[in-house]
């Protein structure tokens, strides 16, 4: 098995397309025949057609030599997945496509159920880091940009809307997403730079550009990402520890000053614990 | 013709990826040891490459690459450095014959007779026109691609395309296939197939007008895109361990400053490589969730035995001797025994951890123990009250799980061993003065006389 195949070839792909004509390697069929078998595959295809699915390529292609992946790849540091494939998905799927409205009825976070909700829904969004759904969706009442996790919605119907409203919503849940951005300016301490793979590696989940100074031998991360990504970008941020340091976010700034004093108050460290500038908010904000 | 190798190609995008445009041509260069010619030759090719794979704009294709690989998981699923496997070299009078053959291929049957009729019709005048040969060995390529199959039955022999799985589906079944393949490209390791399957789907949902193909509907956030880079290298891996075969490579530590070396062909001119030529027997391959990052395990003849290769480091990697059966079960039972408790891949002594975990306040939900719970690996949650609960793990050594207890910030407390303790308070004592408000340094006046 070659991952590097004449039949992949970028030319090749052009003309193909240009004839309309379908080209699937054995390699391609052996990988879905072995994601087939993952215990979340019955959530998102039906029973028939999976059955119909499996029958057809595992008669159809010799057993792999090297396709025990399961045995050989063991993966590390990986969240639990509690479904990958949520039941919801392929309804709202479907709205999207037919550019459907919606009536939802989901749990805050503090579980009370909210009355029901119209509104348009946008985009499916996975999180690796929380393996979780979430459908971000336009709320007609507030017209503004929702995030809700799938697991929170308790029903959702379809409601039509017209084309241009659907398009409308869209629209402005894009203007708002991009109202929504913000950077930061990440500093690698130079004493680091040995680690500077390490550290870009971290980073790479992000939207990101990367400043270097031959100079004074010192790189420069500016990070682009969404408010709400706030606290995940400060996780990351303790988690890296020494090897950077936040130079423009001031509230960035705040909160690693926070913890940093904080934390050396539950270790018995007194004179850490500032006199208290109270801030609201802080604790209840989602730590990634 | 000596076997093409993408090792330039990998390690010039993933230095794209990882530091999108901190360096000029010259200093990009210099890292990976090729000419600032060589750097401009690499970068117009993966731009023709991008350019027809995402079928861009004249407009697109002036950006600057760094520009077009930074990371745009706010606007599609689909992976740009997917056409890193797109890159292998082909003539063009190949590409349109074998094109030629599988669409002639698509739901219909033919002879290589009829097929080499076909394609001498249908090729471009300034091609040259296929012989018999030629069109049976490409034939035989394909079949053993399997993209097309030979249909049972006597001579002759009569072809047709392998993409049954897909025709027999109704518009329904496929695309609920395509948003399968889709989020298991996207979440499942390997996934390079996956992505390629899924660009085929593409295409063949286009084609029946099914809209669902059309926009991405699905998002993924918080991907380590270079990972997809390291898969290259994934097969070959596999295969010398399933084969019970030794690996050999030029291995590049991530903490070099450079990360490639041309092969000059002219002995007068090379260099010494700073790459070290590593031999070792092959076991287990990890991925790393937390960097999005690969790694090669297995059995060296060194003085710890074991090994330990970052896949990013990894260039001219090719087979070499085999080990018996007992040896491969001896070195492989060893390593599982090692890696038992690694957090990630430290095989180091194994020490118990114990930290309290504190509750967040006034939270409408308990989210540090719902990420506790997420990401804890094998650690138990012994003790709990309403304010906090105790986590105790056994890891290899503390230094790979640190990152991850520190990350929790004041909400986790180390209370053994005594040394991540001390380690801790240090840290933090060091952080905090990171972010003390400025003090206005005092500078005395240089007045030069001192």
């Amino acid at each position: 098995m070659n991952l590097f195949e004449k039949i992949f070839n970028y030319r090749m792909m052009a003309q193909l397309d240009e004839h309309g004509a379908l080209a699937v390697t054995a390699q391609e069929r052996r990988w879905l025949l072995m994601m087939l078998e993952h215990p979340d595959a019955v959530a998102a295809i039906e029973a028939d057609t999976l059955h119909k699915l499996q029958q057809s390529l595992s008669g159809s292609d010799e057993q792999p030599h090297t396709g025990n992946f399961r045995t050989i790849i063991i993966e590390k540091a990986a969240s639990t997945t509690s479904s990958l494939y949520h039941p919801m998905l392929r309804t709202l799927r479907q709205m999207i496509v037919k550019k459907s409205g919606m009536q939802l009825h989901y749990f805050r976070k503090d579980g009370h159920l909210l009355p029901r909700q119209a509104g348009v829904p946008y985009k499916l969004e996975y999180s690796m880091v929380k393996r979780e759904w979430y459908l971000l969706w336009y709320n007609r009442r507030t017209r503004s940009l929702m995030s809700t996790r799938l697991r929170s919605i308790s029903s959702v119907e379809e409601m039509p809307v017209s084309e241009e409203f659907f398009n409308q919503a869209a629209d402005a849940l894009a203007r708002q997403r991009d109202k929504r951005m913000q950077h930061a300016m990440i500093e690698i301490i130079p004493a680091y730079n040995r680690e500077l793979s390490r550290i870009l590696y971290a980073f790479s989940c992000f939207d990101k550009q990367v400043h270097y100074d031959e100079l004074s031998d010192t790189y420069t991360i500016k990070l682009t990402f969404l408010g709400d990504e706030t606290e995940y970008v400060l996780s990351k941020l303790r988690f890296l520890g020494l090897r950077v340091r936040v130079a423009d976010h001031p509230y960035m700034k705040y909160r690693l000053r926070e913890a940093a004093h904080k934390s050396l108050a539950r270790y018995g460290d007194a004179s850490a614990l500032e006199p208290s500038q109270h801030n609201n908010g802080v604790m209840s904000a989602e730590a990634e | 013709m000596a076997k093409e190798s993408f090792d330039k190609e990998i390690q010039f995008l993933r230095m794209l990826v990882l530091t999108s445009g901190a360096y000029n041509r010259q200093q990009f260069a210099d890292r990976l040891g090729i000419s600032v010619h060589t750097f401009d030759k690499t970068i117009r090719r993966l731009k023709d490459i991008a350019g027809t794979v995402q079928q861009q704009t004249a407009d697109e294709q002036n950006k600057a690459m760094a520009d077009m690989l930074r990371t745009s998981y706010y606007e599609s699923a689909d992976p740009l450095l997917l056409f890193l496997f797109r890159s292998k070299s082909l003539k063009e009078s190949e590409s349109y014959r074998l094109s030629l053959l599988i669409a002639s291929l698509q739901e219909q049957s033919l002879t290589s007779m009829e097929l080499l009729e076909l394609c001498s019709e249908g090729m471009p005048g300034e091609l040259a026109l296929p012989d018999e040969k030629t069109i049976r060995s490409d034939l035989k390529y394909l079949e053993q691609a399997g993209v097309i199959r030979r249909l049972p039955g006597g001579r002759p022999q009569k072809y047709t395309a392998h993409n049954d799985f897909v025709t027999m589906l109704s518009d329904e079944e496929l695309s609920d296939l395509y948003a399968f393949v889709d989020v298991m490209a996207n979440t499942q390791v390997p996934s390079v197939q996956g992505y390629l399957l899924r660009d085929s789907l593409k295409k063949a949902m286009k084609r029946r007008q099914l809209p669902d193909g059309a926009s991405d509907l699905f998002l993924y956030k918080y991907h380590y895109h270079s990972r997809i880079l390291d898969e290259a290298h994934l097969y070959t891996i596999m295969q010398a361990i399933e084969a019970r075969r030794k690996l050999s490579f030029h291995y590049f530590t991530p903490k070099s400053n450079q990360s490639y070396q041309s092969k000059n062909t002219n002995p007068m001119f090379t260099k010494e490589s700073e790459g070290r030529l590593a031999e070792m027997l092959p076991l287990k391959i990890a991925y790393d969730h937390q960097y999005g990052r690969w790694y090669l395990l297995g059995y060296s003849a060194g003085r710890s035995g074991v090994a330990i290769f970052r896949m990013e480091g990894i260039t001219q990697l090719e087979e070499s001797g085999f080990v018996t059966e007992d040896e491969y079960m001896t070195k492989l039972a060893s390593l599982e025994r090692n890696t038992r408790y690694s957090w990630l891949v430290d095989m180091g002594r194994p020490v118990e951890v114990k930290v309290r975990f504190f509750n967040p306040d006034g939270a409408k939900r308990n989210f540090i123990k719902d990420r506790v719970l997420l990401q804890g690996q094998w650690g138990v949650i012994t003790e709990e009250d309403d304010v906090s609960f105790l986590f105790e793990i056994t890891v290899n050594g503390t230094q790979e799980i640190k990152p991850w207890l520190r990350s929790f910030g004041s909400s986790c407390e180390v209370l053994e061993p005594a040394a991540l303790r001390r380690e801790f308070i240090k840290e933090w004592k060091e952080l905090a003065a990171y972010y003390e408000p400025v003090r206005k340094n005092i500078q005395l006046p240089d007045d030069g006389t001192a």
